[in-house]
C-alpha cells in the first residue's frame, strides 16, 4: 500500500458539546438571574481518530463516552462543534453539491435497534431499493435486481423483498439494515452498537456476516461497541474512549496482551469469559462521571488506583508507547521504578 | 445429604393468549442449596424470566402455573394463600428486577420505601427501621447512606439505583434471592461492581442465588450450577465445569462455541443455523431438533432427561464420552 495515500477517515482534533437552545424568555431570565444556564454537555473534547483503508477499527468505551456520537460525526450525519473530519484527506464540511452527496453515500452506517431503523409500513425491497433509486444508480427494473442480490449478499431469500419488517425476527431485521447500507455501494461502514440488542447465536451469525462481507467487498469498518470480546474478535485496531477522550488505542493484540492505559487494564479484568470460573470480582472503584462538569486533568483521575498530582491538573496526551501504540497517562512518563506494576490478565480465583 | 433450599419439580407455566397456548416453562426442574448459586441461562423467550417470576407467583394474567411444584424448606409456595405468600415473598425470598425503576416508586424517598419495607415484616419502630435501612445500603456500598435516604430514585445512577434494589431485597437477610438479570442494563465496570457485592453477600450470609441471565460468561465466573433454557425447557444443567467444559447438549456446546472468545480472534464463529422457534409452533419432540446438525428420527419424540454424577441433559444424542 502506497504509504502517502490518506487515510480513508480521519478525524482532527474534534469536539462536540450539546447544549439545550433557549428561547427569548429563557435567555432573558438568564440574563437576570432567575434562571441558571443551561448546562453543557462535553460529548468529545478533542479527539483524534485515523481509520486507514481496509481496516477494522474497533471503538470502545462505557455510556456516555462519546463512542456513538464519534461515530456519527465521522459518518457526516452531525456536525462537530470544533475541528474536521477528513474523507480520503478532503474536508467534508466543504464539499457541496453533488460531490458531497456522492461523498455521503460513501459512507454509511448501520444502527443497534434495526426494528427502529426501518420503515414498519414499508416492504423490504421498498427499503432497501429505495435510496440507490433516489440517487439514479439504478432504474426502476434494475431495483428488483439490486434488491434480490443484496438480499442473497446478506443471507436472505430474494423472495422476502415482497415483506414488512414485523414479518422477521430480530438477527433478519439486522441483515436487512446491512443490505439497505449496503444498496449504495459505501466502502466505509460505521457500526454503531450493531449486534448489541441481538441474542448470542444470533450475534455469531451477524458477525460472521460482517467479516465476510469486509472480506468480499473489501470494506472499512468503525465497529463501534461496548463489549470487548466481540471487538477483539473483529477487529484489526481497538480504541478506547472514556468521556469524551480517547484514551489508549493499539493494535488489537497489542492492546489485548499489554494495555497500557489503567482504564483499559481494568476494563480487560472486567471482561466476563467463559473460561474465567468462580471468580472473585474486583473491580475499579466509582462511578462514571457526569459529561457535563467533567472532572480536571484526566478524566480518569478520581477512580484511577495510580493518580497522582499532575493527573488532577494537567491533561494527558495521547503519545506513542510502543510502535502504533498510544496512550494518553503521565504514568508513562514516570521512571520505571516508580510506575505502578503491570497485571497481564491475571485471574483471582475464590 | 441436607434438605435443599429451593426444590423445583415438573414447573409449567402456560400463557393462554388469543393466538394460543404457550407453555412458557414447559417442565422445569432443578434444586438450590444454601450458599449456592445456580445461573438460569438461556436466549430471549427461553422462559428464563418466566420461570423466576413463577417461583414467586408474580405472573399476570393469562399467565398461569398449570403444574408442578415448588417447595421451599419444604412448604410449597404454589398451594399458599395470599397471606402466608405475603410472608414470605420480600422477606425470606427476594427478587432483583433487571429495571430498577420496576422495584422502585418514583415519587417516594429511598427511605420511605426501605422503612416500609422493613415494617412489613418486622414488629419494629421507625427509628430501628432508619438504622436498618442505613445499614443495608452502607453494605451494598452507597456513600453517606444516611443522607442518602432522603433522596429520591431519579436523583440515582443506574448502577446505583440496582445496588438500592438490592439493599431492598436485602433488608430481611433473605434466604432465597431470585436475580432477573440485574447488570445487563449496566455498563462493564458497573457491573463487576454489582457482581463483587454479591458475591461477597452469598459468601458472608450463606443465601442461595437464581441468576437469571443470557451471558455465559457472567454466569461462568459467579455460579457454582448452570441450568440451560431452550424453548422452556432446562436442555443441560449441573455443575459449573461439567457444563461448560464437558458439554453434552449440543444447543450448550453451540451457545459456547458462538461466543468470541480471545483465542478464536478473526476465525469465523461457529453458527448455530436458524433462530429460536416461535412459542406458539414449537417442533414436536426435541425443540432443538431442527436446528440440530446430530438430530435423527429418534428426535421426534421429546427426549428424557439423562444423568451421570449431577450433570443432567435432555438429548438422544448427547456429546462426548461418559467422564
Amino acid at each position: 500500500m502506497n504509504r502517502r495515500e490518506p487515510p480513508l477517515a480521519q478525524a482532527v482534533n474534534i469536539s462536540k458539546r450539546f447544549q439545550k437552545n433557549t428561547d427569548f424568555a429563557e435567555r432573558a431570565a438568564i440574563a437576570l438571574g432567575a434562571m441558571s444556564a443551561p448546562a453543557v454537555v462535553h460529548a468529545l473534547d478533542g479527539v483524534n481518530l485515523e481509520i486507514r483503508r481496509g481496516e477494522v477499527v474497533g471503538l470502545v468505551g462505557e455510556s456516555g463516552c462519546g463512542k456513538s456520537t464519534l461515530g456519527r460525526i465521522i459518518a457526516g450525519m452531525l456536525p462537530a462543534t470544533e475541528g474536521t473530519v477528513l474523507r480520503d484527506g478532503e474536508d467534508i464540511s466543504t464539499l457541496k453539491g453533488r460531490r458531497r452527496r456522492a461523498l455521503r453515500l460513501r459512507t454509511q452506517i448501520i444502527f443497534q435497534d434495526p426494528m427502529s431503523s426501518l420503515n414498519p409500513r414499508r416492504r423490504v425491497g421498498d427499503i432497501i431499493g429505495e435510496a440507490p433509486r433516489f440517487h439514479g444508480l439504478v432504474d426502476k427494473a434494475g431495483q428488483t435486481k439490486l434488491v434480490a442480490e443484496l438480499l442473497e449478499t446478506v443471507g436472505l431469500q430474494p423472495e422476502m423483498a415482497q415483506r414488512f419488517p414485523h414479518q422477521f425476527s430480530g438477527g433478519q431485521r439486522q441483515r436487512i439494515g446491512i443490505a439497505r447500507a449496503l444498496a449504495v455501494n459505501p466502502d466505509f461502514l460505521v457500526c454503531d452498537e450493531s449486534i448489541a440488542a441481538l441474542d448470542v447465536s444470533i450475534q455469531a451469525q451477524i458477525i460472521n456476516l460482517f467479516m465476510e462481507l469486509r472480506q468480499r467487498l473489501g470494506l472499512t469498518l468503525l465497529f463501534i461497541s461496548h463489549d470487548l470480546s466481540v471487538v477483539q474478535h473483529i477487529s484489526d485496531r481497538v480504541v478506547i474512549m472514556y468521556l469524551g477522550r480517547v484514551v489508549e488505542s493499539a493494535p488489537v493484540d497489542r492492546i489485548f496482551d499489554h494495555p497500557n492505559h489503567p482504564y483499559t487494564r481494568a476494563l480487560l479484568d472486567e471482561i466476563p469469559r467463559i473460561d474465567r470460573r468462580n471468580r472473585r470480582f474486583s473491580t475499579i472503584r466509582g462511578e462514571i462521571p457526569s459529561p457535563v462538569n467533567p472532572p480536571k486533568g484526566c478524566h480518569f483521575h478520581p477512580r484511577c488506583p495510580h493518580a497522582f498530582d499532575r493527573c488532577r491538573v494537567e491533561r494527558p496526551a495521547l503519545r506513542n508507547v510502543h510502535d502504533g501504540h498510544e496512550s494518553a497517562c503521565h504514568l508513562n512518563d514516570l521512571p520505571p521504578q516508580q510506575q505502578p506494576p503491570r497485571r497481564e490478565n491475571t485471574d483471582e480465583t475464590l | 445429604m441436607t434438605l435443599p433450599l429451593l426444590e423445583v419439580e415438573n414447573l409449567q407455566t402456560h400463557f393462554a393468549t388469543p393466538a394460543g397456548l404457550v407453555k412458557a416453562v414447559d417442565g422445569v426442574s432443578f434444586t438450590v442449596a444454601s450458599g449456592e448459586v445456580l445461573g438460569l441461562v438461556g436466549e430471549s423467550g427461553s422462559g428464563k424470566s418466566i420461570t423466576g417470576f413463577s417461583l414467586l407467583g408474580l405472573l399476570d394474567p393469562p399467565g398461569e402455573v398449570v403444574g408442578g411444584s415448588v417447595r421451599f424448606k419444604g412448604e410449597d409456595l404454589l398451594s399458599l394463600d395470599a397471606t402466608r405468600k405475603r410472608q414470605i415473598r420480600g422477606n425470606r425470598i427476594a427478587m432483583i428486577f433487571q429495571d430498577p425503576m420496576m422495584t422502585l416508586n418514583p415519587v417516594l424517598s429511598i427511605g420511605t420505601q426501605m422503612m416500609e419495607t422493613v415494617q412489613a415484616h418486622a414488629n419494629v419502630s421507625r427509628s430501628e427501621a432508619r438504622q436498618r435501612s442505613r445499614d443495608a445500603l452502607g453494605k451494598v456500598g452507597i456513600p453517606s447512606p444516611e443522607e442518602r435516604l432522603d433522596a429520591y430514585p431519579h436523583e440515582f445512577s443506574g448502577g446505583m439505583r440496582q445496588r438500592v434494589a438490592i439493599a431492598i431485597a436485602l433488608l430481611h437477610g433473605p434466604d432465597l434471592i431470585i436475580a432477573d438479570e440485574p447488570t445487563t442494563a449496566l455498563d462493564v465496570t458497573i457491573q463487576s461492581q454489582i457482581l463483587a457485592q454479591v458475591q461477597q453477600l452469598c459468601l458472608e450470609l450463606g443465601m442461595g442465588l437464581i441468576w437469571i441471565s443470557h451471558d455465559l460468561g457472567v454466569v461462568a465466573g459467579l455460579a457454582h450450577k448452570v441450568a440451560v433454557m431452550y424453548a422452556g425447557r432446562i436442555v443441560e444443567q449441573g455443575p459449573v465445569d461439567q457444563v461448560l467444559d464437558h458439554s453434552r447438549h449440543p444447543y450448550t456446546q453451540g451457545l459456547i462455541a458462538s461466543t468470541p472468545m480471545a483465542n478464536r480472534r478473526g476465525v469465523p464463529l461457529h453458527q448455530i443455523p436458524g433462530s429460536a422457534p416461535s412459542p406458539l409452533k414449537r417442533p414436536e419432540g426435541c425443540s432443538f431438533r431442527p436446528r440440530c446438525a446430530r438430530a435423527t428420527e429418534a428426535c421426534l419424540v421429546a427426549p428424557d432427561i439423562s444423568a451421570h454424577h449431577g450433570h443432567e441433559w435432555r438429548c438422544f444424542h448427547p456429546l462426548g464420552a461418559e467422564t
